[in-house]
């Protein structure tokens, strides 16, 4: 590789460059500034800020980086392309969500001398996602995944001040360790078979007739569990409430939202570029047919979402129902892809746009609730409407809106995934799906039931917002109404991000 | 017809038969006369002390973890610096970039104190006690472990 195709392929990465540069200078700045680290956080939201400015401005590029020098085939290792800028974009967005969510978090604050370690974790997290998105090498796909996992393994027994934090960190370790041991297996059984670790030349090998079909979809079986297990998709879900309801509130926001949308990057990028033969003039994915991603896509998404909806129907704890509640949104989710079209990748898109307001939005009431009445059982909640108005129309909207309820967002991101299966003719999912959506109803006006119907009890607490977290709440709840009503801008800016890089 | 799979299939199959046979003949033919020396741990001829499941200062394992990283760093270096004229000034440079990244890590070990053995302060944690109501269930918990820093 020489020179200029090294420029060539920096240039491309430049958001990930930022990010790394970002993440040195915050370490070098937790060394230098050993006494008064306030200025941290600023360092970071600069360092999201400048790889947003770039994104935003470089949305329409597209090539291969990293391209092997002594390769036949002219694929890199990093695919950069709009689809992949749009998810880094939503991931970014998230993550300046989550300085805020940090400073504002009294968990967060008690440990404001690591508050160094706590950003370049974070960063870590960052680069770790955007190489997941862009990755077009099952290698840098391996590595970005570690990446992510081991800054999210700390980061959910950060603050230690609590058992279940401790105890949600080695859960989530030791169930990482398991998943990313399978993914590594299938992915040597499936470099075994075809002697490329790259998803294109993938593509390429799969054209041929001759194929070990039993052992393949065995690997494929196997590297969907790895990233089935970071969308937390059903049978592979065991981790999430334990480490969601452990984990500080500012990083189960994270994880739920960020970490799920790589992982779905990931895998949407995984399908389309490998096994995709042909797409069809009505944008219809012609899949090769040795292996039935439909199906299984269609078995794991109605049992993960099935499984999300009803054990939240049970739980007390807020953080642990929105952790059930975030498992059956994967559900969803996964039933877009499963229509294997240009229109279920809109749907998905628009999906984790909104999906990212309204779930970021609801942790961080809870959050804010949490800090003050120091749990998150629903019992705090009682009354919590008349206490304390502004959170509690706030977190209102945003449960309203995760059911899908009009005249909020959420409502128009079910009705384009609806929209997708039935043009799809998956009539009988599509129906599934919606029961699935009356099923959530219940816990989350339940929640509501208990801020209005009920008298406060003497242990709810007034939550007055203050400054910055006002302005947070405010920003992520007028969106969610705001698109609810006039959706024509983000379908525009979806539309223009829909384009894969594949052969 | 085996196929490359196969092949080590086989082998692994030759390989815990051949272990297993051995031994099974061994355990046939071998005389059987135990000793107190003979039945001891082994540790390199000296008697052992105490039991092997004692706990380790937790800094030697950060030791350790800083000593796997620089490891792999004169690992990677060797090959870096053999090729070297093969891939010119652009080898060079990502090398260098690699050296000044772990360089902070070097910097952040040693600012955090983690080099040095005795450190100022310890600052060890400990749990208050557990309190159990009639049923068994930990319910004081949530007050008391709020407390441990």
């Amino acid at each position: 590789m020489d020179l200029t195709n090294l420029y060539y392929s920096l240039r491309l990465i430049l958001p990930e460059v930022i990010v790394s540069v970002a993440l040195l200078i915050i370490v070098i700045a937790d060394l230098i500034l050993h006494r008064d680290k306030k200025s941290i956080p600023y360092i970071a939201l600069t360092g999201m800020l400048a790889a947003l400015a770039f994104m935003i401005t470089d949305l329409a590029q597209q090539g291969f980086a990293f391209i092997p020098s002594k390769s036949q085939h002219m694929f890199g290792m990093v695919a950069v392309d709009a689809f992949g800028t749009f998810f880094k974009i939503l991931i970014i967005i998230s993550s300046v969500f989550i300085v805020f969510f940090s400073n504002s978090s009294l968990e967060i604050q008690k440990v404001s001398d690591r508050i160094g370690e706590y950003y370049t974790l974070i960063y870590g997290m960052i680069l770790g996602m955007m190489f997941m998105i862009s990755a077009s090498d099952l290698i840098l796909i391996y590595l970005s995944i570690e990446l992510l996992s081991l800054s999210s393994y700390v980061l959910a027994g950060f603050t230690k001040l609590r058992d279940r934090n401790s105890e949600a960190s080695l859960k989530y370790i030791i169930y990482g360790a398991v998943s990313s041991g399978i993914m590594l297996f299938g992915i040597s059984i499936l470099y075994g078979i075809s002697g490329t670790t790259n998803l294109m030349a993938l593509n390429k090998f799969f054209q041929s007739p001759e194929l070990n079909l039993l052992t393949l979809s065995f690997s494929l079986i196997l590297i969907f569990a790895g990233i089935g297990y970071k969308i937390s998709a059903a049978p592979f879900h065991f981790w999430t409430p334990d480490v969601y309801e452990g984990a500080p509130i500012a990083i189960t926001a994270y994880l739920s939202v960020a970490s799920k949308a790589a992982g779905f990057a990931l895998l949407i990028r995984f399908i389309r570029t490998s096994f995709v033969a042909v797409v069809d003039a009505q944008g219809n994915w012609i899949l090769f047919d040795f292996f039935d991603w439909r199906s299984l896509l269609i078995i794991i998404s109605i049992l993960t979402m099935t499984l999300g909806n009803f054990s939240a129907l049970w739980q007390n704890n807020l953080k642990r129902m929105l952790a059930y509640s975030s498992i059956a949104h994967a559900g969803y989710i996964l039933l877009g892809l499963a229509v294997l079209s240009v229109h279920g990748l809109i749907a998905i898109m628009v999906y984790f746009l909104i999906y990212l307001l309204m779930n970021l939005g609801a942790f961080f009431i809870v959050m804010l609730i949490a800090d003050k009445s120091g749990s998150e059982n629903i019992d705090d909640y009682s009354g919590l409407g008349y206490t304390s108005p502004l959170l509690g129309v706030a977190l209102s909207i945003f449960l309203i809106s995760l059911t899908g309820i009009p005249p909020t967002a959420g409502f128009i991101a079910k009705l384009y995934l609806f929209i997708a299966l039935v043009d799809a003719n998956m009539i009988a999912v599509a129906v599934i799906a919606l029961l699935n959506t009356v099923v959530s109803l219940y816990y989350y006006v339940r929640v509501l039931k208990h801020m209005y119907l009920t008298k406060p009890s003497a242990s709810t607490s007034s939550v007055r917002a203050v400054g910055i977290n006002y302005a947070v709440v405010l920003i992520l709840t007028i969106p969610v109404i705001l698109f609810g009503l006039y959706f024509t801008p983000i379908l525009e800016f979806v539309k223009n991000c829909i384009s894969i890089l594949s052969i | 017809m085996l196929t490359e799979f196969g092949k080590i299939f086989v082998f692994l199959l030759v390989a815990i038969i051949f272990v297993a046979v051995s031994i099974f003949i061994a355990k046939l033919i071998r005389p059987v006369r135990p000793t107190k020396e003979k039945l001891k741990t082994y540790e390199c001829g000296e008697n052992p002390v105490g039991t092997p499941w004692i706990k380790f200062n937790i800094r030697f394992y950060v030791v350790a973890l800083i000593f796997l990283i620089f490891d792999v760093e004169v690992v990677l270096l060797f090959p870096w610096a053999l090729s070297y004229k093969e891939y010119g000034f652009y080898g060079f440079l990502v090398g260098i970039i690699f050296l000044v990244i772990l360089a902070v890590g070097m910097a952040y070990e040693w600012r955090k104190g983690d080099l040095e053995w005795a450190r100022p302060k310890p600052n060890i944690p400990y749990l208050k006690k557990i309190i159990k109501n009639q049923t068994g269930e930990i319910n004081q918990l949530q007050s008391e472990e709020s407390k441990i820093e």
